[in-house]
């Protein structure tokens, strides 16, 4: 899967639809850097649990973490779906996130999507807001979230 | 005029400038009556001057320029330097600096107008009393000159009469004269040029500037037309005459003119007779009827042409503000690169190398096409890894600067320290020829000034303090740089009083650092250890040079990002040195590799001192830690598949590896599992967002495009 980079268009925003678990998230595209297969990383001693260690990405070293431990669910095996998806943010730098699924790239319009409220539910705690496409609803992951260490 | 294009040279060279005028100024406080000095100040004042006009920056060429006015006094000895001025100067320079810092940042000069410097500018002006009469002397000269216009002498008859549209019309008064016959008389060429500037040309004043400074390399310049400051000021049409003593032959002065770009034309001849140029008083009475129409023209003309003179730099401003303007949001990150100047030597060897690698590269292939042959591709290998090492060693080679960039400014706040805080020491430097990567150069400067300060601070005593421990009333600080192997040490010594470890343990236990239980235990070099806690200071007054307590941590800090460590000696009553020690180059490093547990790690060679093979019977326990004995040192065992949380692969009974790692004089034996080899590796960051222990220092890439984490022994130690 090579780079799926487009510029926004108009008012509508693209977001790449990744798969955890049973679950299905939007990450908004934007964000995102590259997707690459998983390879072997490298341990990184006396770090967060979540953070799998670093892998070498065309000659930069990109920590990589694994989405599932972080939301607090079990770590399974790769499978051959297995992605990495490197985002790009301006606090951390470049992170990998790696998820199970990567399917499709999504058109939404700006008026489709809602912001959640915060609600001290913990499984809220990674969305930032619902997005209407078709007749499918898609959770959007804050990101800042995702990466944020606690 | 877009002159953003400049703004890069101009930076550098104004810093160049203001360095040296710095370096000078402090030459000048020492020896006032060095003619030499004064002339350097001057020249680089007027250079900074004329930079600044032709880049716009007007209000920086008005400080640079009553700078500039005060030296000139200096230089004709109407004024004598006092010590007050040369705090005026300083508080000048540092006015300037400010100005070259905001443009920097945002490619404008900002709105300061520094008038009060400009004031106290003047004041020394006047407070040379004749000075100023000299300066308006000359415009007046101008006018003389163009009354006495109507009166052709022989050699201009038939000629233009204005005499900035040719020099023969200008007028000499006596003493004008009498300098030029005697330099006729010792054997000089007096000329008279005419130079004309193109029409197209916006910055008429800097062009002007260059063919003044071309001539004054020949020769001197006696007289101009319109008169220098005019010039300077733009206030002149396209054409400007001078009478000049030199040397050199016409042709050599008038080529060195044409040289200069934008000029359309000069041209020139000899002044045979001088005193033919003497204007007659006679002459000024008998056209005198015709003079006053003649000098209402010229005042016509004279705001004609001053108007958009006045208005042309202020066009090419908003030019460059909008060059700028589009970046400005991002103030924080300043417009101009950061650049290296680079010997030219140095990127021939480079260019060298790379074709080399060419050569090397091409020879692989053909190799690698006649198959059968393996000796011959072990060859090309061979020689390929010499190109590159090579290579490596002259990238390097062109990263390096040497310190003196950050240390020039020393004396400079040293004697400023002096000042206020009413001691008497002196700085001595050597080793500014030490190179440094120029990432590491850029750094250094604020962990240095802050331990000159602490010297000049806490470390030297007051004057009688000093004169009674029978020590010179002056105190020392050395600043020495030198290469040391693979490293770069920085020492900052002094001779003042020392670190009192008593004093230091005190306020640790007050502060509660340190139970007085652990005080006890603890040897002074522990102690004096203490001192790099970050909210530590024992200065009893905080004042504005130190002793806030969040000195030293912030200097241990630094350096330690660096890659450097710094450590401190002293002894009471005698003095204190702080030892920098820095990495020459901080992104490729000779590194050990290593397994431990199934991964692979590197450690700096730098720190490693030996390997060892040891039996685990030789282990020893002290305080139930694992040490060796190891040619009569005890050395601490660190097992790093403990420190790195995973399974080691050797069985309890198998031979340990363990490589020596040193850290100033501390030693600790790290155990290993297996031991790959010596190799060079590229440093990469491992990014924001781990927040890796301290014993990891970064990430490299092997060969297979594995990530393998460099190990800080320092950091394990």
């Amino acid at each position: 899967m090579g780079e799926e980079k487009q510029q926004n268009t108009g008012d509508s925003i693209q977001y790449v639809i990744i798969r955890i678990g049973s679950e299905q998230y939007g990450i908004d595209i934007k964000y995102v850097d590259n997707i690459v297969r998983t390879q072997h990383p490298t341990r990184v001693p006396k770090v967060a649990p979540y953070i799998r260690g670093v892998i070498n990405l065309r000659g930069e070293v990109i920590p990589i973490m694994s989405v599932r431990l972080k939301m607090g669910l079990e770590e399974i095996e790769d499978t051959k779906n297995t992605r990495i998806i490197i985002i790009k943010l301006d606090q951390q730098g470049m992170v990998g996130l790696i998820v199970d699924e990567v399917r499709e790239v999504l058109t939404v319009p700006a008026e489709n999507v809602d912001k959640v409220s915060y609600d001290k539910e913990e499984k809220n705690h990674f969305l930032c807001g619902i997005a209407k496409y078709q007749d499918r609803l898609v959770s959007l992951l804050d990101l800042n979230a995702v990466v944020a260490d606690n | 005029m877009d002159v953003s294009q400049y703004l890069e040279i101009f930076l550098d060279e104004s810093r160049e400038h203001l360095q040296n005028l710095n370096t000078q100024i402090m030459n000048l406080e020492q020896n006032p009556d060095d003619m030499d000095t004064v002339n350097e100040i001057f020249r680089a004042a007027h250079s900074l001057k004329g930079m600044a006009g032709t880049m716009g920056y007007k209000r920086m060429q008005n400080l640079t320029h009553d700078m500039e006015n005060v030296f000139s006094e200096v230089r004709n000895g109407t004024i004598k330097i006092q010590p007050n001025m040369v705090d005026i100067l300083f508080q000048c320079l540092d006015a300037l600096e400010e100005y070259v810092n905001t443009i920097q940042e945002t490619s404008d000069e900002g709105t300061n107008d520094n008038a009060p410097i400009i004031k106290l500018l003047n004041d020394c002006l006047n407070g040379g009393g004749d000075a100023a009469p000299a300066e308006g002397g000359q415009p007046a000269d101008a006018a003389a000159s163009a009354e006495g216009e109507a009166a052709p002498t022989g050699d201009a008859a038939g000629d233009s009469g204005d005499p900035t549209q040719n020099w023969k019309a200008i007028k000499l008064d006596d003493s004008e004269v009498a300098v030029l016959q005697e330099a006729k008389n010792q054997g000089k060429n007096v000329f008279g040029l005419t130079v004309k500037v193109q029409e197209s040309c916006i910055l008429k004043a800097a062009r002007a500037f260059l063919v003044f400074k071309s001539i004054e390399e020949a020769g001197e310049i006696l007289v101009s037309n319109p008169s220098a400051q005019d010039i300077e000021d733009e206030k002149f049409e396209f054409n400007f005459s001078i009478i000049c003593i030199t040397e050199r032959s016409l042709q050599e002065v008038l080529d060195g003119v044409k040289a200069v770009s934008e000029i359309e034309g000069a041209e020139g001849g000899e002044i045979e007779n001088p005193a033919s140029m003497l204007k007659s008083s006679n002459g000024a009475e008998e056209t005198a009827p015709q003079e006053a129409p003649k000098e209402e023209k010229k005042e016509e003309t004279k705001p004609a042409v001053a108007a958009p003179a006045a208005a042309k730099p202020a066009a090419a401003k908003p030019a460059a503000n909008a060059a700028g303007g589009d970046k400005k949001p991002a103030v924080s990150k300043p417009i101009v690169n950061r650049t290296v100047r680079v010997d030219i030597e140095k990127l021939d060897v480079l260019m060298n190398l790379v074709s080399e690698l060419i050569i090397a590269k091409n020879s692989l292939v053909s190799a690698s096409n006649t198959d059968g042959e393996k000796a011959g591709v072990n060859e090309h290998i061979e020689y390929l890894e010499n190109v590159t090492t090579s290579l490596h060693e002259s990238v390097m080679k062109v990263r390096m600067v040497p310190i003196e960039s950050v240390t020039t400014k020393f004396p400079r706040m040293i004697r400023d320290l002096q000042k206020k805080l009413g001691k008497k020491m002196e700085l001595y430097i050597t080793g500014e020829e030490t190179e440094l990567d120029r990432t590491v150069v850029d750094e250094i400067g604020d962990p240095l000034m802050h331990l000159l300060r602490n010297a000049a601070d806490h470390g030297l005593e007051s004057a009688e303090v000093r004169k009674e421990r029978g020590k010179p009333e002056t105190g020392s600080i050395f600043l020495d740089a030198y290469q040391d192997g693979n490293n770069v040490v920085i020492e900052v010594r002094d001779d003042g009083n020392g670190i009192d470890a008593e004093a230091v343990k005190s306020k640790a236990i007050e502060r509660g650092t340190i139970t007085p239980e652990q005080a006890e235990q603890m040897t002074e070099k522990e102690i004096i250890q203490l001192l790099f806690l970050p909210s530590f200071s024992t200065a009893k007054v905080v004042t504005d040079v130190s002793g806030r307590g969040v000195g030293l941590d912030v200097v241990k800090s630094k350096i330690e990002s660096l890659s450097g460590e710094v450590e401190v000696r002293s002894k009471l009553g005698e003095g204190s040195t702080w030892i920098i020690r820095l990495p020459l180059t901080l992104a490729i490093i000779q590194a050990l590799m290593v397994v431990v547990g199934g991964e692979k790690y590197a450690i700096s060679l730098n720190s490693i001192t030996t390997i060892e093979n040891i039996s685990p019977k030789e282990i020893k326990y002290v305080q139930s830690k694992e040490v060796i004995h190891i040619r009569g040192n005890v050395i601490p065992l660190v097992r790093l598949n403990k420190v790195l949380d995973i399974e080691s692969t050797k069985g309890p009974d198998d031979d340990l590896i363990v490589a020596i790692a040193k850290k100033g004089d501390q030693l600790a034996g790290l155990v290993i599992d297996e031991l790959i080899g010596q190799q060079e590796i590229v440093i990469k960051s491992l990014g924001k967002f781990i927040k890796q222990s301290k014993m990891i220092s970064g990430a490299t890439i092997l060969g297979d495009g594995e990530v393998a984490l460099i190990l800080d022994a320092n950091a394990l130690i």
